[in-house]
């Protein structure tokens, strides 16, 4: 009796590493063969996504349903895998140094720009190919429905007339949100950065802090509950669905750019041009593809298609935008 | 009223073949990797999640809530059986549980974690079912400043577990301290320690240095003792003797409340309730000098805190929309991919499934002890399996473990280096535990206090103008005031006489 359940149990301890190896060897052996020059037969194995970030954030579900819209494009499965570490840098250098092969696909966040010029990272923004870009959300002003801020200006206009005074619950550090808006509109509040948004929410629905800057997908349920209330987007255009009625803070008189997050991808920089074409062409068709629509639309993500040569040139932007933001940020370091 | 009917009207969902069937999955591999140290619930959610895709919404996320609950139960066993912790919550456990199964009752110990487990995960879904909006409402007070506080109280708690020698455990302590600090400064963004090195950038990982510090070194302990060190005792009964019922439920009890009121807090974790459960054991227990030799108290608090910890941290989750520890963040996830947007409104929008969910978890926990109880006893006889075995199965579960945590090499070398650091701290008598929990709470406590002083303009005594955090910190200082003073005074403090395990 003692010998067969001890069995039993070896058995079982057995199968359950032969599944978790199974899950994690998966990752390893796309990259090993595969060694001929790809012309235009691609794909013909399976793809793998890295993922930056861990499972279950904004990145990873537009990764997921990427995958699941470009695998009905290419016929081959396209695998994501979280490699997470480093704010993101850890998973985008191992995309980086991947095999130039077009097999190993990388999320490009805005984090591919902002790491390297906060010196964080150990690769240089163009060292990658950039194949599209799928979402791009703009940051979201929200206060507490329970303050007393009904619009803009009643929030900017108490910072202004209590400089210092007033608190900005920050989702990260630096701010890359806070820190273009208080030079934009030239104020003067405290920053409290807390490690992710669910952190930093708690202190805006607790009083604690006044506002927070979000992105709009991840303060969803808080604004449909009537908990917190958006103000003002940092966008140059209104937002489209349930929150076209917020308007920009360029409307609103303070003159700022862009600010937010965007998901695209990227491959390493010496990847041969026919399969980036093949990639880009799948990119445009998945986002185009009605599942993919609906799940973004569902989320509060908003689809911004751009192609290889425009969100190269998007990147390159942002690497000018962000300068300025980075220098205010050290100085404050 | 209103919602008890409900409730019951998801238990009709829940109850249907198939979600009964994803359930029963769930908390199986929730179990399982609950049992393997270093795949913890986070990396096994992480892996399903994609799996659910095709799943009905309701089905994928009863099996992933079960995933998450259900590795607490598994947390303890090897805790008790190879002093190998599962998961942060279930360093405790070993204090008194390995020394039980030394002591032949592996099964007692498991057989009480899983009742503990059972009634502290009820109660607290008893409590997110009927109690959890008004409570959520009132866990939003609870700031940086506060958090600060309670973590210190959790330090001062450490201080009381520190084993036979208090400078080696302070010296331990303050090793986990300096850990801590590895990694990017949450408040300037600033990277210290990393040695040039990206993978570092974020930190060093619990899990790693855990599977390190007390997987491998237990191995490397294990192998200079020639393999057959003795024959363990028989594995007794798995309930525990008629005189101990009482004390064990009482705490049991103690554990419910504790881990329930922590768990509401967003962004705790649930090593906060495991740390308080178990001083408190000690502190009002007749004869403090049985824990660490097995005193059964020290397993049942500790081990229910964590499970009621677990319930009522989904209230934030349910009730406000906020994912509190990183596995409910990729429940969170869950609820998303489906279409789903977890908060208050969810409760309007879809009763039905919120329904079926807290149902299911009243299942997925009646599974559990139901499996439990009686795998107790064959569990209880993994421990004499000839360590020739154990040992390399130690060591293949500790690499992927920490391999699993990031998907990367650079974890398994860290757990390496960590390994032999543990061997030494072995030999020279180092106590290991204090390390650990303060490498948890460390970061935790930089970051609030930090928090702090900035909501504070810098000004320390600001903590004390709030009453939660005041009250806490003044009670803090009391005690190490009065210890210091008697322990000048009789050579011993309070703190210090705990200390003799």
């Amino acid at each position: 009796m003692k010998k067969k359940s001890l069995k039993i149990a070896m058995v079982g301890l057995f199968l359950l590493s032969l599944f978790t190896s199974g899950c994690a060897s998966q990752t390893n052996s796309t990259n090993a063969k595969q060694n001929e020059k790809a012309s235009v037969k691609f794909p013909t194995k399976p793809i793998e996504l890295i993922v930056p970030f861990a499972a279950g954030g904004g990145t990873d579900l537009v990764a997921r349903a990427l995958a699941e819209s470009m695998k009905s494009e290419l016929g081959k499965d396209v695998v994501v895998i979280n490699k997470t570490g480093g704010s993101g840098a850890v998973g985008m250098n191992e995309g980086l140094h991947s095999k130039a092969d077009g097999y190993t696909l990388t999320m490009a966040t805005r984090e591919i720009v902002s790491l390297p010029l906060l010196e964080l990272a150990p690769f240089k923004t163009t060292d990658f190919k950039f194949i599209g870009n799928m979402n791009r959300d703009p940051a979201l002003l929200v206060v507490s429905t329970k303050s007393k801020y009904k619009k803009f200006e009643d929030l900017v206009d108490d910072i202004k007339a209590n400089p210092g005074k007033l608190k900005f619950a920050s989702s990260s550090t630096p701010s890359l949100y806070g820190i273009p808006f208080a030079q934009a509109a030239n104020l003067k509040f405290a920053t409290i950065p807390f490690q992710g948004t669910a952190q930093a929410v708690v202190e805006v629905l607790g009083g604690r802090a006044e506002f927070g800057l979000y992105g709009p997908g991840e303060v969803t349920a808080q604004i449909k509950s009537g908990d917190l209330r958006p103000l003002a987007i940092m966008a140059e255009e209104r937002l489209e669905g349930d929150l076209k009625d917020i308007p920009t803070m360029k409307e609103k008189g303070v003159n700022v750019g862009w600010a937010g997050t965007y998901r695209g991808l990227a491959v390493p920089g010496d990847t041969p041009d026919e399969v980036v074409n093949v990639l880009e062409d799948a990119v445009e068709k998945a986002v185009n593809d009605q599942k993919f629509i609906d799940f973004m639309a569902k989320q509060n993500l908003f689809i911004d298609y751009l192609n290889a040569a425009d969100f190269e040139a998007m990147i390159e932007k942002d690497i000018t935008a962000l300068d300025p933001i980075v220098q205010a940020a050290n100085e404050q370091k | 009223m209103d919602s008890f009917i409900q409730l019951l009207q998801g238990f009709e969902t829940a109850l249907t073949w198939w979600n009964l069937l994803y359930c029963l999955i769930g908390v199986t591999i929730g179990m399982l990797v609950g049992v393997l140290p270093g795949l913890g619930p986070t990396t096994a959610t992480a892996l399903l999640l994609p799996i659910t895709y095709s799943m009905e919404p309701v089905t994928a996320i009863i099996m992933l809530a079960g995933i998450y609950y259900g590795s607490l139960y598994g947390g303890t066993i090897t805790s008790v059986l190879i002093n190998t912790p599962g998961e942060a919550a279930s360093v405790i456990t070993c204090f008194d549980g390995y020394p039980l199964a030394k002591q032949g009752r592996a099964g007692t110990a498991l057989g009480v974690a899983a009742i503990g487990s059972f009634i502290g995960g009820t109660v607290s879904i008893i409590g997110l079912a009927f109690i959890a909006p008004p409570l959520a409402k009132l866990a939003l007070g609870f700031g940086p400043p506060e958090f600060f506080a309670l973590i210190v109280v959790g330090m001062l708690m450490v201080i009381g577990l520190m084993g036979k020698s208090l400078i080696r455990g302070l010296i331990s302590a303050l090793l986990g301290l300096i850990l801590a600090l590895v990694g990017m400064d949450t408040i300037s963004g600033a990277v210290r320690f990393n040695l040039g090195q990206d993978f570092l950038m974020n930190g060093l990982d619990f899990v790693t240095i855990t599977m390190g510090l007390f997987g491998l070194a237990e191995v490397l302990i294990g192998l200079e003792e020639r393999m057959n060190a003795g024959k363990p005792a028989k594995v007794k009964g798995l309930l525990p003797r008629r005189d101990e019922w009482k004390p064990t439920l009482k705490a049991i009890g103690r554990g419910t409340g504790l881990g329930f009121l922590i768990g509401l807090i967003p962004g705790s974790n649930s090593v906060i309730p495991a740390i308080l459960s178990y001083s408190w054991e000690k502190k009002i227990a007749k004869d403090p000098s049985r824990f660490g030799k097995g005193a059964i108290e020290g397993v049942a608090g500790p081990e229910t805190a964590n499970n009621a910890y677990s319930g009522s941290a989904l209230i934030p989750l349910f009730t406000l929309g906020i994912p509190s520890s990183p596995t409910i963040a990729i429940l969170f996830g869950a609820f998303i991919m489906h279409g789903l947007t977890p908060g208050p409104t969810l409760f309007q929008t879809n009763p039905n499934i919120v329904w079926a969910i807290i149902a299911s978890m009243f299942i997925g926990n009646l599974i559990l002890v139901i499996m439990n109880l009686p795998m107790a006893g064959m569990w209880g006889k993994i421990a004499m399996i000839p360590t020739k075995l154990l040992y390399p199965i130690i060591l293949i579960f500790s690499v992927i473990g920490a391999y699993s945590v990031n998907n990367n090499l650079w974890d398994i070398w860290i757990m390496f280096i960590f390994g032999i650091m543990g061997y030494l701290m072995k030999k020279l008598d180092f106590p290991i535990a204090p390390l650990v929990l303060t490498f948890v709470l460390g970061e935790l406590l930089e970051t609030s206090l930090l928090q702090s002083l900035i909501y504070f303009n810098g000004n320390v005594f600001g903590f004390f103008q709030r009453p939660i955090s005041g009250t806490l910190l003044v009670i803090s200082l009391l005690v190490l005031i009065i210890s210091i003073f008697t322990s000048l005074k009789k050579k011993r403090g309070i703190l210090a006489s705990d200390v003799e395990m």
